[in-house]
């Protein structure tokens, strides 16, 4: 009680002296034409001042606003880019390309990670899209910076997913555009590393070289870049193991791109 | 009769000042005024409140009567009152605030009572320099200008003291 008596009487000794003070910078103002100079000076910086913090934070609170803006135009862009690249390979391989029957082999879907783990072995991600969005089981987590992961089960409205960062999941993966091919998977060593497994001991492998999804998998799509060489040890003196910087941050993720493959039970039907 | 004895002694001092201001400027350099002082041993039972009101009106009443800007005095003043009330314990301890004693140099001494008015002087001058210069003069100007004058008003303000509670 005597606290709030204490801190009452404070408030209304500093709304006293605020109110005293500004009466006399008011009198101060309109009884000299310097001192009204100045003094409207510094009330105009500190407004410019205010509006700027104001301003600042408005931007602030309206960046989830623009990072969905900006997620939608990046993944316009990576479906075309896509588009491109596939149209770009069978050009390479056909020689030449009917380009009215040609049609993208994935279906893109956007969608925003509602929860992902990262601490674990065997970490999972559960996206916003579920059945009702198109997002069938199998299909490619992927951003322009990397594949994320594969959708394992779907219900109406949500898909839960396996990440990239578990040692269940493995990526068809080749280094350079015409390079080896190997599968990539994670090593449980932090969340911007994996390892291409398998590479026989007379294949040298330079440090430095981008690897991308290779594309014969019925899963991922092709050529999405996934990280550099980082150099090779030798394992159980049998294969090379060739380690792998990540290009994708798991740490800042949010946005992501659903790649499903419309033929993807027909191809495998026929490898079987 | 002793509360009437310091009011009169506070409007003489008042008077003073106003004449020094009309009629004794000394140097750009050096400004001189015992307002501070004249504030701060207000009766120590007066709030802060009250106490703000009356150096609003000492500082309205000298600009009035004085060639200075209206408002200039009372928007240093008021400060110098807010700050009374914390800057008392720390000077003069907490005993003097819950015996609630009258500042006076024959009770506390020299030291802490010069003490109290460098603290007050500097307030003072401080906002008063900084309005007057109205950002057009140079920061060292500025600085030499707030120094001299709490170093020439400080020990005239203790006389001030003096005479206003000579006990």
């Amino acid at each position: 009680m005597a606290r709030n008596g204490k801190f009452y009487s404070g408030m209304a000794v500093a709304a006293v002296f605020i109110l005293l003070e500004i009466a006399a910078m008011s009198m101060l103002k309109s009884s000299s034409a310097l001192q009204d100079v100045w003094i409207n000076r510094a009330s105009h910086n500190a407004m410019a001042w205010s509006w700027g913090k104001v301003s600042r934070l408005q931007n602030y609170l309206s960046l989830q606003k623009e990072n969905e803006l900006l997620a939608g135009r990046n993944y316009e862009l990576f479906k075309e880019l896509q588009h491109y690249r596939e149209m770009e390979r069978e050009l390479q391989t056909m020689a030449k390309l009917d380009s009215i029957g040609f049609r993208s082999r994935f279906n893109y879907i956007p969608a925003e990670i509602t929860a992902m783990g990262t601490n674990s072995r065997h970490n999972y991600l559960i996206l916003d899209k579920g059945t009702e969005d198109g997002v069938k089981p199998n299909s490619a987590v992927i951003t322009p910076n990397g594949v994320v992961g594969m959708i394992y089960s779907v219900d109406p409205h949500y898909s839960y997913g396996i990440s990239l960062l578990n040692d269940r999941l493995s990526v068809s993966a080749r280094i350079g555009k015409e390079g080896l091919v190997a599968p990539m998977s994670w090593d449980g060593h932090g969340t911007d590393h994996a390892i291409l497994k398998d590479i026989p001991l007379h294949l040298t492998v330079a440090e430095g070289d981008t690897v991308r999804t290779s594309g014969l998998s019925t899963v991922y799509p092709a050529d999405i870049p996934l990280g550099i060489t980082m150099g090779s040890r030798l394992v159980d003196g049998a294969v090379n193991v060739v380690d792998v910087k990540l290009f994708i941050d798991f740490a800042s993720l949010r946005y992501v791109i659903i790649a499903e493959n419309p033929d993807r039970e027909t191809i495998e039907k026929m490898e079987q | 009769m002793k509360k009437w004895h310091f009011t009169i002694l506070y409007l003489m001092m008042l008077a003073g000042q106003v004449i020094l201001c009309n009629y004794f400027g000394l140097s750009q350099y050096v400004l001189i005024s015992w307002l501070p002082v004249l504030i701060f041993m207000l009766p120590h039972r007066m709030g802060s409140v009250v106490s703000m009101i009356v150096a609003f009106a000492t500082g309205f009443v000298v600009d009035f009567f004085s060639t200075g800007m209206l408002g200039i005095t009372s928007l240093a003043l008021v400060p110098v009152a807010l700050s009374r009330r914390a800057l008392i314990p720390l000077v003069f301890g907490d005993e003097q605030v819950t015996r609630d004693d009258e500042l006076s140099i024959s009770r506390f001494g020299i030291f802490k009572m010069a003490l109290a008015t460098l603290v007050a002087c500097s307030i003072f001058f401080l906002v008063y320099i900084w309005a007057d210069s109205a950002g057009t003069v140079s920061f060292w100007r500025a600085a030499l200008r707030y120094l001299l004058s709490v170093l020439v008003s400080t020990p005239v303000s203790l006389y001030v003291a003096k005479l206003l509670r000579p006990e």
